[in-house]
């Protein structure tokens, strides 16, 4: 499946996941209790941290940021309106640099030791009943059935509309869980037919 | 020769009391056998009552002697089955990681699991399908990549289920030949008499209930004679339940 | 052991096609993604302890770097964004939702619509609402104020839950696993 792991293959790849995810443990959790000029210094750094990593790695990194405008647009009216301009720019800052780092990780780690932390996270949890194989299977299955899924409803959608003039609605939806439920009996044999869990 | 056997007796499936399959009476010895039926005609069920995947509701179920729904682990090494749509059987989004599974599952380490399942996709040609993604292979490779996978776990007896249903003619018969090659007990599921032809021994399943045993020739010609008498007859209005 | 471990990770995989299909529109002419509706069915199909489990897994492969939030979404980041609040009530919802549907012992259709209303918008927005009012500096009645413009269309979603899982039990009664 498609990850948003950047192709653009950089340094910062290199640099062991758990490592990534600890240093932006702290960086994160040191960015909320930022005031003012400090945080426009932490954007600024940020930024020479994409830009280090290559132009064409900075320009998918600013796509990344994509969803956030419409929260930039609230944050801009709202202080705009209220004449609190330094308030709303720390604010816009502070999401912008965190959200930003935390994309940094996503886009310079791949899937698998991405996967590998959080199976090593999730061991002491074996205390608690969960198997840390049976979670494995869960993820590999869950990877394995995203696509099976997509493109099965796709095809319903195509029926839909082979027969309709109208867009196919929220009345895929159902047919939809009814394949879900329906791969999820035939997956449960198979792991059966294979000695189970 | 030592052959699982599979022995059947008196076995019934009927979930809710609706009868799937009634009254089946079988000992299984030989190396190909075939099982011909109409759809609906409990074909599918009669593989995963064979398989351990369903519990008889009434009757008893033996492969080797043992009880295939009780004891799952030790049927690993016994029976594979191969169900009909690969979509159902693929568990893994890549193909090193299906085949490792039934190895780790018989208690291999995951390493020697993975080192296992590339050598096998060498030995075939295949290494370099080791890291590719399930759906991006096609249809006949998809079960291909199933039927390795049972393989790699050495079953004694594998089941396959309408094998040939969705494969063109090139797939198909390089499935046939793959299928002739194999030293196990093989057991196919079709409703295309033609894919038979070879078999030791074929079973003909109607409503659930066996209504002819023998060799492959003679069940056959019985089989496609009733079925161009149907065809004959225009009327398919019955509705199951 | 097999079948809640399929059920999960295939719920998982539904919420995914659900934010990804392109275009489903829930009402017409307003296109609405049908993400937030997967959460409530993984409570009301599936139950509490299932769908909040189907939920985890699908954060889960959210973080490690998927795009599977609707409009293509993914990795670390949303976690720390404006609507991370949401995602961390995600599996709550799913359970309160799930768990609606198990005790309350009415007919499915009016069981599920409470369900959803209560998991998918009440429980769903009281963690949604403190994190955009965290994120986007704002006092809980502002960043409150800024989440009603959703509230319609979750109730929509509420109504469509409900729909659905009472489709569901007429047409496979035995499928719905927050009532067997």
């Amino acid at each position: 499946m498609l990850t948003l792991t950047s192709p653009v293959e950089t340094r910062a790849h290199r640099v062991p996941a758990g490592l990534k995810l600890a240093g932006l443990a702290v960086a994160t959790t040191g960015l909320v209790q930022m005031h003012g000029a400090a945080v426009g210094g932490v954007l600024a750094g940020v930024v020479v941290l994409y830009l280090a990593l290559g132009p064409a790695f900075a320009r998918h990194g600013l796509a990344m940021l994509r969803p956030l405008w419409p929260f930039l647009l609230v944050l801009a009216l709202w202080h705009g309106w209220t004449g609190d301009w330094a308030r709303g720019a720390e604010i816009a800052g502070k999401m912008l640099a965190a959200v930003a780092l935390a994309n940094l990780v996503t886009m310079t780690t791949r899937l698998d030791d991405l996967i590998a932390v959080v199976e090593r996270l999730a061991r002491p949890l074996a205390r608690l009943g969960l198997d840390p194989r049976v979670m494995a299977v869960a993820i590999a299955l869950a990877l394995r059935f995203t696509p099976v899924l997509f493109w099965r409803t796709g095809q319903l959608m195509e029926a839909w509309r082979a027969r309709s003039a109208r867009r196919p609605g929220w009345r895929v939806v159902l047919p939809a869980v009814l394949l879900a439920l329906d791969d999820a009996d035939h997956v449960a044999e198979a792991l059966r037919a294979r000695g189970g869990l | 020769m030592d052959i699982s056997g599979i022995r059947l007796s008196g076995a019934c499936y009927a979930p809710a009391g609706k009868a799937v399959l009634s009254d089946i009476s079988l000992t299984l010895d030989e190396p190909r056998i075939g099982i011909v039926g109409r759809n609906g005609s409990g074909k599918t069920t009669l593989l995963r009552l064979m398989a351990g995947l369903v519990r008889p509701t009434a009757g008893i179920v033996r492969v080797g002697g043992l009880d295939p729904a009780a004891d799952r682990k030790a049927m690993l090494g016994r029976i594979g089955i191969l169900f009909q749509n690969p979509d159902h059987q693929i568990i893994f989004p890549t193909v090193e990681e299906e085949l490792a599974f039934g190895l780790r599952q018989q208690g291999r380490a995951e390493a020697e699991a993975r080192a296992l399942a590339r050598d096998l996709l060498a030995r075939q040609g295949r290494a370099h399908w080791a890291g590719a993604a399930v759906q991006t292979l096609s249809q006949g490779q998809r079960q291909w990549l199933c039927l390795m996978a049972v393989l790699a776990m050495d079953p004694a007896t594998i089941l396959l289920d309408e094998p040939f249903a969705a494969l063109d003619l090139p797939s198909a018969a390089r499935l046939a030949r793959r299928l002739d090659g194999l030293p196990q007990q093989v057991v196919i599921v079709s409703h295309d008499p033609r894919v038979l032809e070879r078999m030791d021994r074929v079973l003909w399943l109607e409503g659930g209930r066996l209504v002819a045993d023998g060799p492959a020739a003679q069940v056959l010609r019985a089989f496609r004679a009733e079925m161009d008498r149907l065809g004959e007859a225009d009327a398919d209005t019955d509705l199951a339940g | 052991m097999e079948r809640t471990v399929t059920h999960v990770a295939l719920f998982a995989a539904l919420i995914a096609v659900l934010g990804l299909v392109p275009k489903i529109d829930l009402m017409a002419g307003v296109p609405i993604t049908a993400q937030s509706l997967g959460i409530m069915l993984c409570g009301t199909v599936l139950g509490a302890r299932r769908g909040a489990l189907a939920v985890l897994l699908f954060l889960l492969l959210v973080a490690v770097g998927l795009p599977l939030l609707a409009g293509g979404r993914g990795g670390l980041g949303v976690f720390v964004g404006p609507s991370a609040g949401f995602l961390i009530g995600f599996p709550v919802a799913a359970f309160v939702a799930g768990l609606v549907v198990e005790r309350w012992r009415v007919p499915v259709g009016p069981a599920a619509f409470a369900g959803a209303v209560l998991g998918g918008i009440v429980v769903l927005y009281a963690f949604g609402i403190p994190g955009m009012a965290l994120v986007l500096g704002k006092t809980l009645p502002e960043a409150a104020l800024l989440a009603t413009p959703f509230l319609a269309g979750d109730l929509i979603k509420a109504g469509l839950a409900a729909v659905i899982t009472a489709g569901l039990a007429n047409v496979r009664p035995g499928a719905l696993l927050s009532r067997n």
